[in-house]
């Protein structure tokens, strides 16, 4: 008897400790939030934003490919035979189905998704930020599907059949099991600038550093309106562009993050909050040990009239490294390379710059018929690059003058490979090797034709898996 | 005559208990062989119960028992007797010889004998794996020894694991399809197997069909391996066993040879005279064959595979002690593990480890028993990424020119300021040999493993056990970039130099279980009954710190750091609460049947898809049994059948039910992250097993032999589901499709010679295996993430290669060509375009079909001579090695194959590797299965020579038994692969263990096998 009173102590002791068990299957995340309780407050709208602006800075995005690939794509850069031969593809317009910008595409996608999750909880929202985030959604939205277009699809001024090829998907709302076809490129760029214009009437003149504000809209705006042709709208909205030009003083410094002269729109890069090796994308290692990706092409090094235009020192460095005894000299990339004496490769993301506006006007000026606008515009920024300015050309001199000024002054900074689309030039890369002096040896390709479809990258075939509605560009 | 007092005492004892429990009683007898000589280590097993017992020094046992039960005695050598108690309390049994010992099938939550089971299983003993090779991580040791169990290594790092799969691939997730593992009842991840050394298992028994895996319920749909670690013999004295062995280890030697520096130089001039003007900066171009400089490199020529690899040593210690009273036994032991591995400069894996197993009874009525676990171990984690750090890469792409420090004029190493050598960053820009100095990798594991139980017994035939296991590990890894090395210097900063990551992981899991088992045997029938209440507890607890800025490079720990950049800690929990009723019966031992049902639920899925039912039932019947059946050369012949369903919860994350955000940083506050989408549909994965077996032992049990036939079906699998990639969610978990394996395991083992001085055993194992994708969504195909070319498609294989073919090089202009969509060859950049898609599945799985073991052991009188082979065929694997060490080209600046110089040079020229003269654009335009190649290989597992001191000396020294041996590991290999065919992992860092959906589908620079030649030596007193 005592045994069994044991035995049922026993098991009852147990049992009961035992009995609370099913509970422990409602389990919540630790490490993650309800997504229907993450927009909710005004501050909740704030940390979703700086979400989607955070995305923008992801590896296809401006933490790489946007950063690099539209002048890994051009005549501004040639391969170095010293680095670890990265984009290589890309460089020599060998771009394929299975070789591509996937990471851009997703990455695209990915910030377009976020901007439209915030989007749909924006509507049932009635804090005194709502249209700001708004604005600010959409005008990222339109930005993300504006680089999309340019490197998957035609830009509207590139060819007279470009309006009506291939663009891209435009996604309004944040649905994971969409699967939609592309857009024609017209189609397209009607809906970024519906994003653009409804973002421009609600967005703050501005806001904190690292996001876009009224300055920053304007200035995708004519950007947008020059892609596509309409020349008066693009002068307007670069007028409407209040930031300052940066004078010739400040240019070294806009690079070595001692001064944001000029800057609209960049993103701060400071640990512990990012602190971002993105100058990767073009070399790593320090002035004397420099391992480039790639270096400043010969032909654009010599565009740069020395001691002259500021800008030579601005965006080209002497760079060396000592290869098994014999030192080695490039022309380094600048521009992402370094704050004095800090970790290479760690700089601000400066995305937006207000020279765009005035050069965007200077060719919209033109095109216009109205040299003289066009010509005060582009001497808006000579006069603060050079020492001694070119200045008086008229007719197609006028315009050539426009086009160099754009390559010289955007140099490294996502926008020759689609200035060359849209102007209709070939590549012509020159010829000269990876060295300082222009011996060494040349990028495996040096010239493409004008209109090559290989301007237009490849859609990924594991895109073209997932998505039955998707069609590839011509040529691949 | 101290024994005889005992005896008394006991007997006395017994009548006290006699006293107070009617039902139960202590038999006590001797064991003794057929010339009434005593047998020590006599098995003694309450049928149908966990009870058991051995046999002492000298022959004497004692077990607590009830009348009408039924004591098995059981011996090596002899045939099994069961006794049914009566009256007596003495038992004395003498052994009749020429039987095996029968195996025991331990279930987990029970112990049957293999004579009445009804399911497939495999059931390795003790001696077994001392036999077999010495591995750390025991999955690496069942190779080859199950039917049906199909095991890859992950890679030859040491201590590292092995990929297990029971019956194919039962999921289509990474991390879904390894089998459970229940080692003392606590649930253990693959990756953790190498916690636990060889020597503490007792048995080690494989689950491979759903009547006896249902019982695992939600987690068995994989199969089930159940661990058993040993525990002491009652009423014996302290047994004292030492184990040791010491060997070299060094890589499997590849099948091909790289470049030395004259023949790169000479390819590289060729490729450059060719117009391949990469070519035009080598030193085969810059350097005359003849001049000064040309001979300045030859002198100065490295074998770079010769610097950084070396021959490694391993080496292993073990003590344990056990024994035990009337009332209690122990198991004690420690030891030690080190295997330095190949790397040159690394310390590789070292483990030490200790157990303490107890099993008392404190009452009648009362059993306890504790199983505590202790090993800490750890391992230097070399760079596993296809990328200039890996140095298992490195040693294939330096060039035999390249020097490892930089050289003067003169030949001299150059020194640094501090006078220290200046390593040569080669033409990688990257010195691994410096960066193995100065990027540190190691990793430091505590593992408790513990389990607790305790049995009442309630009434006649009734007992309650409750069960406490848990797995308790804590790692912690650390990489530190110092300061001034070979990475700081490219990537570091030079205001904070040095860089170190440290990551912690707890990871916990516990299980609780109660069951109530209720037993009959009477008149021939034997029931099993047994009720399940169970709790599982799964969490996963983990931090990362990393800083930068160090003084100097001895300093290791972050407090000296100037800054820290990332600091985070995460938690999960997953758990499971299970139900369940399991029943087995058997008549006489002929007619066997059993069931069972289970109902589990599960946190991780969606809140009205959480619980699932899971059942089995299966049938068996031993023919020979029958008196109708009078064929004396069978022993036993037993079919059985059986059909049931288990699930899988793997392969989704915890939470994947759940829409959920995150949240990161960005300038000016929290920046939120959508983190998953969730699918509140998510249910299990549920696996439908049909089984039918044989089993028979003929001419005495001379010749033994399984045969089974599955089919296995998996639906609702779990997966990530891709979605289209404009959608920017990348992928959704849910439950997708249906796949089927089936196959056929045979095994077949028998003694060629049996006589007193000499046996000779053969044996081996096979499975033909059959798998097929049956059902997807809407029938379209998916390419599952985590893996380099594989689509999922309706009606074919698992794990197919999706490419274009290649179809070899054209004769008349050396261009590569392909088959387009049509059929006809095109060269690469003209194949015809997306509307028909080029790539194609042909059938080329990177699972095995075939696969399995075959082993030779031979016996005189002490000498023993053992060979285990293992072989695997049907499986291809994707060699990107081989496509980067024969480029054509492109790859100019690396070192090259030999074979590369086997290239295209004039029109008509055939069995040859493309012209470099073809464009880089069309060499690289195409995906083809050029490099795809037949993983078929056969390789000699283990080659063991001991010697066994035979007793008649071991009388005269202290020992009780000495055993010395030789052994070889992975010696002998048969293969057509260019390089290792065993594939497992092709490149730890790109696709990890747990992540990979197709292990072996391509290779990738992971850390190369090995094979090892060691001395060892057992003794025991």
């Amino acid at each position: 008897m005592k045994n069994t009173i044991y035995k049922l102590t026993i098991v009852l002791f147990i049992a009961g400790f035992l009995s609370s068990c099913e509970q422990d299957l409602e389990q919540l995340p630790f490490d993650e939030f309800a997504t229907e309780n993450a927009f909710k407050t005004a501050a909740d709208f704030e940390n979703g934003i700086r979400g989607v602006y955070l995305q923008l800075i992801a590896g296809g995005l401006y933490g790489g490919n946007m950063l690099s690939t539209p002048d890994v794509m051009s005549d501004n850069t040639t391969l170095s035979q010293y680095g670890r031969f990265t984009q290589r593809a890309s460089h020599n317009f060998q771009n394929s189905a299975n070789n591509t910008l996937r990471g851009t595409y997703q990455n695209a996608y990915s910030l377009i998704y976020r901007a439209n999750q915030i989007l749909f909880y924006a509507e049932g929202f009635e804090g005194e930020n709502k249209n700001n985030i708004i604005a600010e959604a959409k005008a990222l939205r339109a930005l993300a599907h504006l680089n999309l277009v340019s490197f998957f699809g035609k830009i509207p001024t590139q060819s007279g059949d470009a309006n009506s090829s291939l663009g891209v998907a435009y996604l309004l709302e944040a649905d994971p099991n969409i699967e939609p076809a592309r857009l024609t490129v017209q189609e397209t760029y009607s809906f970024i600038l519906d994003d653009l214009l409804d973002a421009k009437s609600k967005i703050n003149s501005t806001n904190p550093e690292g996001r876009m504000g009224k300055d920053a809209v304007n200035l995708l705006l004519s950007r947008v309106y020059l892609y596509m042709g309409q020349w008066q709208n693009a002068v307007d909205a670069a007028n409407a562009v209040t930031t300052p030009l940066a004078s010739r003083d400040d240019v070294v410094g806009i690079w070595e993050d001692t001064n944001k002269e000029g800057v609209i729109f960049y993103i701060p890069n400071e640990q512990p909050v990012l602190g971002n090796n993105i100058g990767v994308t073009w070399s790593q290692g320090g002035v004397t040990s420099l391992i480039p990706e790639y270096v400043a092409s010969f032909q654009l090094n010599n565009l740069y009239d020395l001691g002259n235009d500021i800008r030579r020192d601005a965006y080209i460095f002497d760079g060396s490294v000592n290869n098994s005894g014999q030192v080695v000299n490039f022309n380094g990339i600048k521009k992402l390379y370094a704050r004095p004496g800090g970790q290479p490769g760690t700089v601000d993301y400066k995305i937006l710059r207000a020279e765009e506006a005035m050069l965007n006007k200077a060719e919209a000026y033109f095109k216009l018929g109205n040299e003289t606008a066009a010509r005060q515009a582009l001497d808006q920024i000579r006069t603060r690059r050079y020492l001694t300015p070119p200045t008086g050309e008229t007719g197609s001199s006028l315009l050539s003058a426009i086009m160099l000024e754009r390559r010289l002054e955007f140099a490294f900074e996502y926008q020759r490979l689609f200035d060359l689309k849209r102007w209709g030039l070939p590549l012509q890369r020159g010829g000269a090797g990876d060295l300082a002096d222009g011996s060494g040896t040349p990028s495996d390709v040096q010239n493409i034709a004008a209109g090559d479809n290989k301007f237009q990258l490849p859609i990924a075939q594991e895109s073209l898996d997932a998505n039955p509605n998707l069609v590839q560009n011509p040529g691949y | 005559m101290k024994q005889k007092l005992q005896l008394l005492l006991m007997f006395l004892f017994l009548f006290i208990v006699q006293n107070a429990f009617a039902q139960d009683k202590v038999v006590t007898g001797t064991v003794t062989d057929d010339l009434g000589v005593p047998l020590p280590g006599a098995n003694i097993i309450v049928k149908n119960t966990s009870n058991g017992t051995q046999s002492d020094f000298d022959g004497n046992y004692s077990i607590t028992t009830g009348v009408g039960e039924v004591l098995q005695f059981s011996y090596v050598g002899f045939q099994n007797q069961e006794i049914a108690v009566g009256a007596s309390n003495t038992i004395n049994v003498q052994m009749v010889a020429g039987a095996q010992l029968e195996e025991v099938v331990i279930t987990g939550y029970s112990r049957r004998s293999q004579t009445v089971q009804t399911s497939a299983v495999v059931s390795i003993g003790a001696s077994e794996i001392a036999e077999l090779s010495p591995v750390t991580s025991i999955d690496n040791l069942l190779q080859g020894k199950a039917a049906g169990v199909q095991v890859t290594a992950a890679n030859g790092k040491p201590g590292q694991g092995a990929f297990v799969r029971i019956r194919g691939i039962g999921s289509l997730t990474a991390g879904a399809s390894s089998p459970l593992y229940v080692v003392d009842g606590a649930i253990i991840r693959e990756e953790d197997l190498n916690s636990i050394p060889n020597d503490d298992i007792e048995n080690i028994t494989i689950l491979k069909d759903a009547s006896t895996t249902a019982r695992y319920g939600s987690r068995g749909a994989s199969g089930v391996v159940v661990i058993t670690t040993k525990s002491g013999k009652r009423s014996g004295d302290a047994k004292i066993k030492f184990s040791s062995r010491f060997g070299v280890t060094s890589r499997i030697n590849p099948n091909f040879d790289v470049m030395d520096a004259e023949q790169k130089m000479q390819y590289e001039a060729e490729l450059y005279a060719l117009g391949v003007s990469a070519a035009g900066s080598s030193p085969g171009v810059t350097t005359l064959p003849g001049s000064e400089e040309r001979q300045f490199l030859l002198d100065n020529e490295v074998d770079w595979q010769d610097l950084i690899l070396k021959e490694g040593i391993i080496q292993n210690n073990n003590v344990s002690i056990s024994g035990g009273s009337e009332k209690m036994d122990y198991y004690f032991s420690v030891g030690h593990d080190r295997n330095t591995g190949i790397i040159d400069d690394l310390d590789g894996f070292e483990r030490v480890s200790s157990r303490l197993n107890l099993n008392m009874d404190p009452k009648e009525w009362l059993s306890l028993s504790v199983n505590v676990g202790y090993s800490r171990s750890t391992s230097d984690e070399p760079r596993d990424r296809n990328n200039v750090q890996n140095p298992f890469r490195a040693m294939y792409d330096y060039n035999p020119y390249e020097t490892e420090f930089v050289l003067d004029e003169d030949g001299n190493i150059v020194v640094d300021e501090n006078g220290n050598p200046v390593y040569n960053p080669t033409h990688t820009t990257f010195n691994v040999r410096g960066a193995i100095l100065s990027e540190p990798a190691i990793a430091i594991q505590n593992n408790l493993l513990g389990s607790v139980s305790a049995e009442v017994s309630l009434f006649k035939n009734v007992s309650y056990t409750f069960g406490f296991a848990a797995n308790s590990i804590n790692e912690r890894t650390e990489s530190y970039s110092k300061p001034g090395g070979i990475l700081d210097a490219i990537i570091g900063d030079p205001n904070n130099p040095g860089n170190k990551l440290d990551t912690g992981t707890y990871r916990f899991d516990m299980t609780i279980s109660n069951r109530l088992n209720y037993r009959l045997n009477k008149n021939k029938h034997n029931l099993d009954l047994v009720g399940l209440f169970e709790f599982n507890h799964n969490e996963n607890n983990g931090y990362r710190v990393r800083s930068i800025g160090f003084a100097s490079a001895e300093l290791n720990t972050q407090i000296n750091a100037s800054q820290v950049t990332l600091g985070e800690t995460t938690r999960n929990i997953l758990t499971l609460v299970s139900y369940g009723a399991f029943a087995d019966y058997d008549y006489d031992e002929r007619y066997l049947a059993s069931a069972s049902a289970r109902y589990d639920g599960s946190s991780n899925f969606g809140r009205d898809n959480r619980f699932g039912l899971f059942y089995s039932g299966s049938l068996g019947w031993n023919i020979a049994k029958e008196k109708f059946f009078n064929v004396d050369a069978i022993n036993d012949l037993k079919f059985r059948v059986s059909y049931g369903t288990t699930g899988n919860r793997e392969g989704i994350s915890r939470y994947a039910a759940q829409d959920n955000v995150a949240f990161d940083s960005y300038p000016g506050g929290s920046a939120t992250r959508p983190s998953n989408i969730g699918n509140p549909e998510l249910k299990w994965e549920t696996t439908t097993t049909q089984n039918a077996g044989l089993e028979f032992n003929l001419f005495n049990r001379r010749i033994r032999g399984v045969a089974d036939y599955f089919i296995r079906t998996t639906e609702d699998l779990l997966f990530s589901i891709p979605k289209a990639d404009e959608s920017g969610v990348g992928f959704i978990f849910g439950n997708l499709g249906k796949i089927e394996n089936k196959g056929l395991e045979l095994s077949l083992q028998g003694d060629v010679f049996r006589n007193d001085n000499l046996t000779w055993t053969l044996g081996g194992n096979i499975v033909f295996l059959d798998n097929e994708i049956l059902e997807l969504p809407e029938g379209e195909d998916v390419t599952p993430g985590n893996a380099f070319n594989i689509l999922f498609r309706e009606g074919a294989k698992i794990n197919e290669h999706f490419l274009v073919r290649y179809a070899g090089v054209d004769p008349a202009t050396g261009a590569p060509l392909y088959y387009g969509a049509d059929g006809n060859t095109y060269r690469g950049l003209d194949l015809p375009e997306d509307e028909d898609e080029n790539r194609v599945l042909q059938g080329k799985s990177t699972i095995a079909d075939r696969e399995g073991g075959f082993f030779s052991n031979i016996r005189y009188k002490g000498f023993g001579l053992r060979a285990d082979f293992v072989f695997k065929a049907g499986n291809w694997i994707n060699n990107f090695v081989k496509s980067n060490l024969i480029s054509d080209g492109v790859n100019i600046a690396d070192n090259q194959a030999i074979d590369a110089f086997n290239y295209w040079k004039n029109p008509g020229d055939t069995n040859v590797y493309p012209s470099p003269l073809i464009s880089q654009e069309e060499l690289l335009a195409v995906n083809s299965d050029r490099f795809l190649e037949k993983g078929d290989y056969i390789r000699m597992r283990n080659i063991t020579l001991s010697y066994d001191l035979p007793s008649k000396f071991t009388d005269r020294v202290p020992f009780e038994s000495l055993r010395i041996y030789v052994q070889g590991q992975n010696l002998l290999t048969f293969s057509k692969f260019f390089g290792d065919p065993e594939v497992g992992i092709s490149s730890g860092e790109t696709i990890n263990f747990a992540n990979s959906v197709a292990p072996g589908e391509a290779t990738l620079y992971s850390y190369p096998n090995t094979k090892s030649v060691q001395i060892g030596v057992d003794v025991s007193f």
